[in-house]
């Protein structure tokens, strides 16, 4: 059992602001900072654009993992996206764990585009925490 | 405004005989020139809305029946989606009819301007299925339930209702606490006291009798609510435990299309974006074994709690509307209890009050950053 954890590799999904969080991505890159081959990243415009049942849709279709980003409050390029995705998100990670399902698979982060160093942190916290929790248990269900 | 203040009037047959006196005096005034109000269908089995312009037709029209075909807040929003008209329209309806035409009014679904909202007291509504196997049998029920406020035959989001007394339109009639052969009329709203005024009611009567009773009646329903969630959530929580809940789904919708609230022309889960192509399903089939068709019931279920659940009244349309008999209104009342808690919201409380995702504090939810632990 415990090698099988060992050898789990999470499949996390990000999804990244456009102005904030995936320009930060791109800087952990070119700063060749250590980032888990696990990560997904998907581009939007705006962490607010990030329609709760997209995350939905990767955490039933197996994601071991969901990370939204964007940038710090006060800092959001449209004014104030980010609020409103802070909102959306509680909605979603209520749900969750309403149902009794792991919202601990979720995550919602804020990282500038100058933060390449905290990208790294977050993401790598991120996925160890996730390596600790094992597969998402829904992948296996048929019936879903 | 401050505690509402009302009238009490004396029944001079019956309270649902006076109430329609009350409507069409009011159309006599020119208060209101048309009125929204179930009424009870020729045959005698069943009950619908009807937007009444012609006064004689109030004879079989029919306050708080004892079933709800189709929630008031899609009839109003039919008559009033493309614009409020000329037309000054009243509705009688159940408070949690009234609640989601106020979330409809918030979501752009319909124009309250030229509308007057009155609820009543409510005792609750049967279940279709149990008032369609003898019709005959249901009103008596429904009349003897009403009569001794026992909610053990109706739906069971009507049995853990707290807010079956919640004024949030302009007007409420109020039928708890009130001595024998009257009733309240309570006004929530400066066009309900405009129009109490031109009907000559004044609002001076005391009506503490209403408030005692009704705060009684909701404290011990809240109380049964919150054991209730906590019941329904040790049996459905948890990932195995909920796909047994959903197991039976076939995926039909109805509790959507039934969902007053739930107000898109296209739902995304009708949309092409849940359509995959074949080969998006072998993939699929392959990592798991095998994969359940029509797909998607879960999702679905938790889309509609995800997009809906801020602005669900509880009123039990869409379990009632459920062939499979899922409990779907009371896993949705349990979730939007916790998600409309979130931001202190009350769907349907007031027409003032912003949607929770249209609005933000600069300060809040920091529990929600980064949580890691």
């Amino acid at each position: 059992m415990t090698k099988e954890t060992e050898k789990f590799e999470p499949r996390i999904v990000g999804f990244l602001c456009n102005w904030c969080s995936y320009a930060g991505a791109d800087l952990a890159g070119t700063s060749k900072l250590k980032i888990p081959s696990s990560l997904t990243p998907i581009r939007v415009m705006c962490s607010s654009r990030i329609d709760p049942v997209l995350v939905t849709t990767a955490f039933l279709h197996g994601a071991d993992g969901v990370l939204i980003a964007g940038c710090h409050p006060g800092d959001c390029h449209y004014d104030k996206g980010n609020y409103y995705a802070r909102r959306r998100f509680a909605v979603l990670k209520k749900v969750i764990e309403g149902l009794g399902l792991e919202s601990d698979r979720l995550r919602l982060s804020w990282v500038s585009a100058s933060e390449g160093q905290r990208f790294a942190e977050v993401i790598n916290e991120f996925n160890e925490k996730i390596k600790k929790m094992g597969p998402n248990p829904i992948k296996v269900k048929t019936s879903l | 405004m401050n505690k509402p203040t009302g009238a009490v009037i004396s029944a001079k047959s019956s309270t649902k005989k006076s109430i329609i006196d009350f409507l069409e005096k009011a159309m006599d005034k020119g208060v209101f020139d048309a009125v929204i109000v179930p009424m009870r269908v020729p045959a005698g089995d069943s009950f619908a809305y009807v937007l009444i312009k012609d006064k004689s037709l109030f004879k079989d029209a029919f306050p708080i029946p004892p079933v709800m075909f189709v929630q008031g807040a899609k009839a109003v929003s039919s008559v009033t989606r493309l614009g409020k008209g000329n037309m000054k329209i009243a509705a009688l309806m159940r408070p949690c009819e009234i609640r989601a035409t106020i979330e409809l009014a918030k979501l752009g679904q319909t124009d309250l301007e030229n509308m007057t909202l009155i609820s009543m007291d409510c005792p609750g509504v049967l279940p279709t299925s149990d008032f369609l196997s003898d019709p005959e049998k249901g009103m008596k029920q429904f009349d003897e339930a009403a009569k001794n406020l026992d909610d053990k035959i109706m739906r069971p989001v009507c049995q853990i209702c707290d807010k079956s007394s919640m004024m949030a339109g302009d007007l409420h009639i109020g039928t708890l606490g009130a001595k024998k052969d009257t009733f309240f009329v309570i006004s929530n709203s400066q066009k309900g006291n405009d129009i109490l005024d031109k009907l000559g009611i004044s609002l001076k009567d005391n009506i503490d009798s209403w408030h005692a009773k009704v705060k009684n009646i909701s404290e011990e329903k809240l109380k049964k609510r919150k054991k209730a969630h906590k019941d329904l959530k040790s049996e459905i929580g948890g990932l195995d435990n909920l796909l047994d809940a959903y197991n039976q789904c076939i995926n039909c919708h109805n509790c959507m299309r039934v969902c007053p609230v739930c107000y898109c022309r296209l739902c995304y889960f009708d949309s092409d974006n849940v359509k995959h192509p074949s080969e998006d399903y072998l993939q699929m089939a392959e990592s798991k074994g095998s994969i359940r068709f029509l797909p998607d019931t879960i999702f679905f279920q938790m889309g509609r709690m995800m997009h809906m659940s801020l602005s669900c009244v509880s009123c039990g349309a869409c379990e009632d509307a459920c062939p499979v008999s899922i409990p779907v209104a009371q896993i949705f009342s349990m979730i939007s209890d916790e998600t409309q808690g979130l931001f202190d919201y009350v769907s349907g409380r007031s027409l003032e009050e912003p949607l929770p995702l249209v609005a933000y504090k600069e300060e809040e939810l920091h529990e929600m950053e980064d949580a890691n632990d």
